[in-house]
């Protein structure tokens, strides 16, 4: 059904081995986007070539440990984006229609809120949930006093809500009743704005639900996006925008 | 009497079934900048990655750089584990080989690298500053040696000795397409030995 050589699939096995040449890894890597099969392959053999190196255990000399978490503390960390999307641009900007949009006044806002933290508090306490170690991120952007929340209708189904704190430099997105996907695909989220437009990240959902989901070096002028994606995420937006968010999105 | 910090129990070396969960959920804690979490992360995962980095580059003072640079690799880019993509442990052995790996490359000439080959076969099972032998260390042993001579070459010389399956197939004088498929192969009936999903 694909044109990818039949050859591709049967590199499964050295690409987990990191046994292949930068052309081939980049390849396979492109090819893992179309093909689940492979990926359920890469999964469970990576879990078992990393305990090859598990077995391989040594103790490290005991002055490295200081070293090391010295280190660290003056490094600062990345935020959840893609990996291959760090740095996916694009200038042409897309023409998306926004089919609504409104701001909550300020009580409904604030219930609102009420009602998400209600909502991250479950999701902490869950197990498996989707990326706990957001919860309190996602706290402090729904904290924020400059919060700005905003629904839009998802033009497939559901509707979608952010909150943006530029003081907090993140936002949050939620989305209900949205149609479920193929296992192949996933709604991905994407910042689009004045520093180009940049994936923000996998997309949850659980029974047409969606979020809380952290977004991160949000700036002044982005809008949030919703695109559907092959399941592995794309450093670029490859459908059309089912929605597109943002304070600057005032008719 | 402990000081409650019940997440490093006093006898553990790393382990990794017991450490796997644990480092799971780890990672996220890392990510929003736990210090604490780091310190117990480095605890569980240090021995791993400087073990796989050992194996690969050969020379301490090389694999004690590696795994350096891994663990503040992991503390930069902890907010891109996905557990939905495998576990904790598969990713943080995943950046260590990989790493390791690249460095080999980049660097070994054609003459070192003919004569590693000749040892990358055979002193696998050094013991020399390894960890307590774990129960997981021997059934890793133990699944390997189901594995065909082939494959158990293939995976070796890959993994271990940080070889393409291009050069692989070159050391044994196999085709290269054999090779690759007995990679996989090898790689798909250690999964089965060892029980992963």
């Amino acid at each position: 059904m694909t044109s990818s050589d039949p050859d591709l699939h049967t590199l499964a096995g050295a690409y987990v081995l990191d046994a292949v040449g930068p052309d081939e890894r980049a390849r396979f890597a492109a090819h893992l986007a179309d093909c689940a099969e492979c990926r359920q392959d890469v999964r469970e053999l990576r879990e078992a070539a990393s305990r090859l190196g598990t077995a391989a255990a040594l103790r490290p000399r005991p002055d490295l440990r200081d070293q090391t978490i010295q280190a660290a503390s003056r490094i600062s960390q990345v935020g959840p984006v893609l990996q291959n999307g760090a740095n996916g641009k694009s200038d042409g900007r897309r023409a998306v229609h926004i089919r609504s949009w409104l701001t909550f006044p300020r009580l409904a806002l604030a219930a609102a809120l009420v009602a998400i933290a209600g909502a991250v508090g479950v999701v902490l306490v869950g197990r498996g949930s989707p990326a706990p170690q957001q919860g309190h991120m996602i706290t402090s952007v729904l904290k924020a006093s400059d919060a700005v929340m905003l629904t839009a209708k998802i033009s497939s189904g559901g509707m979608a809500t952010v909150v943006i704190s530029h003081h907090e430099h993140m936002g949050v997105f939620m989305a209900h009743d949205l149609p479920a996907l193929p296992a192949a695909e996933r709604y991905e989220l994407w910042l689009m704005g004045p520093r180009g437009d940049r994936p923000a990240g996998m997309l949850r959902t659980r029974r047409g639900m969606a979020g809380p989901a952290l977004l991160v070096q949000v700036t002044r002028g982005d809008k949030i996006g919703l695109t559907i994606e092959p399941a592995s995420g794309s450093p670029r937006p490859t459908s059309a925008m089912l929605v597109l968010i943002g304070p600057n999105s005032r008719p | 009497m402990t000081d409650g910090d019940f997440l490093a129990g006093p006898d553990s070396g790393p382990r990794p079934r017991a450490g796997a969960a644990r480092l799971d959920d780890l990672l996220p804690a890392v990510a929003r900048g736990d210090d604490r979490a780091y310190e117990a992360l480095y605890d569980l995962a240090s021995g791993w990655v400087l073990g796989v980095a050992r194996k690969v580059l050969r020379d301490p003072a090389q694999a004690e750089e590696v795994m350096q640079e891994v663990l503040l690799e992991i503390w930069r880019t902890a907010s891109r584990f996905d557990p939905a993509l495998g576990s904790g442990t598969s990713w943080v052995m995943t950046l260590a080989h990989r790493r390791a790996v690249d460095r080999v490359r980049s660097e070994r000439s054609h003459v070192t690298r003919e004569l590693r080959s000749a040892v990358a076969v055979i002193d696998y099972d050094e013991v020399a500053e390894a960890v307590e032998a774990s129960l997981d260390r021997e059934r890793v042993q133990r699944c390997l040696t189901s594995l065909t001579e082939l494959q158990q070459e293939c995976v070796r010389l890959a993994y271990y000795g940080g070889y393409t399956y291009r050069e692989v197939a070159e050391l044994l004088g196999v085709p290269a397409g054999t090779v690759k498929t007995r990679m996989r192969d090898g790689l798909i009936r250690l999964r089965d030995c060892l029980g992963v999903q």
